[in-house]
């Protein structure tokens, strides 16, 4: 038995299900990522919420549970700046360090690298200027 | 960064990358899968879901021409995202050397 308060040392749905809550609580009060996810997602949350589950239910899992295209969606995101990858990767990290135990929360922030890497590449690159890239589009 | 299919998957095709995708950047050949470059998020969840172990990162070295040869025919094939059954002989060309000079077709697969 591990008590409330150990970390969690595997990755299941509820797992995921907490760090997406957490997560997103924290990017709701952040005063960079704030601005732009309000705009983005003005109503309702949950919906979002769900679609984060499943897409980490698919990376984390295999389960195939979510189906999307997020370069298209980040795309038509206003306001989107490069630097503000990091500030999501700070603050998903630091959640995935309250939540789970050090390999498992190694596991999540790796592939949240990547995936963050490859977003910026494809919303951020442009063959005729240097890369890794710092300024806005 | 992005993940490549490689010269194993050439008449293996075991399709099993396709469902666990999250974003459907699987194209489908005659005989062969690709991953588009342009929407593979490079998650890695397909590389180890491959039987033949056919897929890898971009960054390892040596690779270039297949991310060359996935990028062409991710933009004429069609997209798969269902997994069916494998070709009947897929088992006894698993592991086949040089499968590209001596197997691949250029030929659209039926895709979903």
């Amino acid at each position: 038995m591990i008590s409330s308060t150990a970390k969690l040392d595997h990755v299941s749905e509820d797992g995921i299900r907490q760090l997406v809550d957490a997560f997103y609580t924290k990017v709701r009060v952040d005063p960079d990522l704030a601005p732009i996810f309000a705009c983005a997602i003005p109503g309702d949350w949950q919906p979002h919420l769900n679609k984060m589950y499943a897409f980490w239910s698919s990376v984390m899992l295999t389960t195939g549970r979510y189906k999307g295209n997020p370069v298209v969606k980040h795309l038509v995101i206003p306001g989107l700046q490069i630097h503000l990858f990091e500030r999501w990767l700070a603050l998903f990290n630091e959640t995935c360090g309250e939540l789970f135990d050090d390999s498992v929360s190694k596991e999540f922030r790796s592939k949240a690298e990547r995936i963050a890497e490859s977003l910026k590449l494809a919303l951020f690159y442009r063959p005729d200027r240097p890369w890794p890239a710092e300024d806005p589009r | 960064m992005t993940f490549v299919v490689t010269d194993n998957c050439i008449k293996c095709k075991y399709m099993d990358c396709v469902e666990v995708c999250p974003v459907d950047c699987f194209y489908e050949g005659d005989n062969m899968l690709v991953i588009n470059p342009d929407e593979c998020i490079d998650c890695g969840v397909c590389e180890p879901e491959c039987p033949a172990e056919a897929i890898f990162p971009d960054t390892e070295p040596g690779l270039d021409s297949w991310l060359k040869l996935n990028a062409e025919y991710a933009s004429v094939w069609p997209n798969i995202t269902i997994k069916r059954e494998e070709p009947p002989d897929a088992k006894s060309f698993d592991g086949v050397a040089n499968k590209l000079e001596q197997y691949f077709s250029a030929d659209s697969g039926r895709g979903d």
